[in-house]
């Protein structure tokens, strides 16, 4: 397992290396720059900013430098916001997204698997089909359209919950963590009723169910390990999914996750945010997967990497 | 039978209205009347009333559903031509090849890839064929590994092994035997594609990154009621509506054209 995990954040860093250099090649080819304002600097200025930041330099140059600086935990200045290094801007962002995507997939496992064993458990009834239904149904919610739905009903209508900031407690993280963990939950339940469904047929089930083990004890000690494998190996996509659905809930509830940041940053041609912004993805997504596939070789011991 | 189809026959009406309502609307989609700001809806020619600067509901939902549903064929054909050609290969010449090809599937499958397209979106202007090829190009994995899947099964049948040993060139096997017979479930996977596609262009149509003005699309429809919520609720109501009732009927019909052909 030891090597396994060596081996894997091994591979992670030409796979970093190389997200790093696109997205800092793609960004230097986009028009306009970080300084064009509403009223165009005079070209001193203009050129004396550049030489501060170095944009003045060969691009590979500007690229090696990045790349040193960024092995030594340093992310450079933020070009826009000023008074800014990328790394505060992160430390700000990062808790209130990982917050969210965090307790987003746990309400989405919790909700799915239960959804998905209770349709198991009554496959080919009613309560089966109105459950994968309704999974089916929460699969196709788009972030961006149940957030201001869920904003206009419980922020507007009933004003129960605030519609945007990150005050008042807990409330704020209720109906964005919901939002985003909708369609994931939808996605989990089915995977989890296929899986179970398949292992429920298989003989250890059946002997287990000639020898008169409880049902309950059959499902929870047999059935259900073998059949998350499956959503195990969704957990990985799930994770990049949740990264990309909070860039849409932060802007909805106007909250400064990391989301914004990049999107902001991008427009605004901010190249060391943004770059700062997709490592810093780039490397979660790689850890969440390896992660997952740690989680995949524990609930199924064939599938373990020498 | 017939109830069974309900999805699909939602979704065929729902596309006539977007490509018939635009000639027979006595407004345009993108146009303004300065008499009926913020109408209510059921107001005189105007059905769903007017959003913020005037313009016919009715008009502006149908025009973008017909650029999102556009945008959604195309991407997604994107999508199964390059996932088809790259599966194909992979699993028709095997061995290290195919290794090397599906790591790379593989890889990019946990990259961040919506970022990738975002900056893209930024970097390249947001022209309308920029989006149909950004999305096509994250979209076409899955298809790839299920191609690829099918093809390796297919190659160990009879009727391949004779064509081979008959002597038939493999492209001839390829463009005869192969594609003819992972049409099926190449054409389920085409229609889950849709949704997944219609999402990610509304996502950045949402964020100001897709398709821009004066053209619309649902995802910008999404926006601006999103944005005038407190004033008309309907402005969101509608366009969000309408694009979850396209997503889930799509989904449901092809996942059920999928479990038919695997």
């Amino acid at each position: 397992m030891l090597s396994l995990i060596t081996r894997r954040l091994l591979t992670a860093i030409p796979t970093l290396l190389v997200i790093i250099l696109a997205s800092f090649f793609l960004m230097r080819l986009a028009p306009g720059g970080p300084f064009d304002g509403e009223r165009p600097l005079d070209p001193a200025t203009q050129a004396a900013l550049q030489q501060v930041y170095g944009l003045d330099r060969p691009l590979w140059e500007q690229a090696w430098l990045y790349i040193s600086r960024l092995v030594q935990g340093d992310f450079g200045p933020s070009l826009v916001y000023r008074d800014f290094t990328v790394s505060e801007l992160i430390a700000q962002g990062l808790p209130i997204s990982l917050t969210l995507g965090g307790l987003a997939i746990l309400l989405a496992l919790m909700t799915g698997v239960t959804a998905g064993l209770l349709a198991a458990v009554r496959a080919g009834k009613a309560a089966d089909k109105a459950i994968m239904m309704l999974a089916t149904v929460a699969t196709a919610l788009p972030t961006f359209v149940t957030g201001p739905a869920l904003a206009l009903l419980f922020g507007l209508w009933l004003g129960l919950l605030p519609v945007s900031g990150t005050g008042n407690g807990v409330a704020w993280l209720i109906m964005p963590v919901v939002a985003l963990a909708l369609p994931v939950s939808g996605a989990i339940a089915k995977l989890t009723r296929a899986g179970l469904a398949s292992v429920l047929k298989q003989d250890h089930i059946r002997t287990a169910r000639a020898r008169g083990v409880p049902e309950t004890r059959i499902l929870f000690r047999h059935g259900l390990r073998p059949a998350l494998v499956p959503v195990a190996s969704y957990l990985g996509p799930a994770a990049a999914g949740l990264l990309t659905g909070a860039v849409v809930v932060e802007t909805v509830f106007g909250l400064p996750g990391l989301g914004r940041y990049f999107v902001q940053g991008a427009l605004n041609r901010d190249y060391p945010l943004v770059l700062g912004v997709v490592t810093l993805y780039a490397a979660l997504i790689i850890l969440f997967n390896l992660f997952a596939d740690l989680i995949y070789g524990w609930l199924d011991p064939r599938m373990r990497e020498g | 039978m017939l109830k069974r189809h309900i999805p699909l026959f939602l979704v065929l009406v729902i596309v006539a209205l977007a490509l018939l309502l635009p000639s027979l609307l006595p407004w345009g989609y993108d146009q303004i009347d300065w008499d009926a700001v913020r109408a209510p809806a059921v107001s005189g020619s105007h059905i769903f009333g007017t959003d913020e600067i005037g313009r016919d509901r009715l008009a502006r939902l149908a025009a973008g559903t017909r650029v999102t549903l556009m945008v959604a064929i195309a991407a997604a054909l994107v999508s199964l031509l390059v996932g088809i050609a790259w599966g194909a290969t992979a699993g028709w010449i095997g061995g290290r090849v195919d290794e090397a090809m599906m790591r790379i599937v593989d890889g990019l499958y946990a990259l961040p890839f919506m970022f990738i397209v975002i900056l893209l979106m930024v970097v390249f202007g947001r022209s309308i064929l920029l989006v149909f090829v950004g999305i096509g190009l994250v979209e076409w994995l899955t298809m790839a590994r299920v191609i690829r899947g099918q093809v390796m099964a297919l190659k160990q049948r009879p009727f391949i092994l004779a064509a081979e040993a008959a002597g038939t060139p493999s492209i001839t096997i390829m463009l005869r035997h192969i594609l003819p017979n992972v049409a099926g479930v190449a054409l389920a996977y085409l229609m889950l594609t849709v949704p997944q596609v219609v999402m990610v262009e509304s996502f950045l149509s949402f964020l100001g990154l897709g398709v821009q003005e004066p053209l619309t699309s649902l995802g910008i429809l999404v926006k601006e009621g999103a944005d005038d919520m407190d004033m008309t609720p309907l402005g969101l109501l509608l366009p969000g509506g309408l694009l979850v009732l396209i997503l889930v009927c799509l989904t449901i019909e092809g996942e059920r054209l999928r479990d038919r052909f695997s």
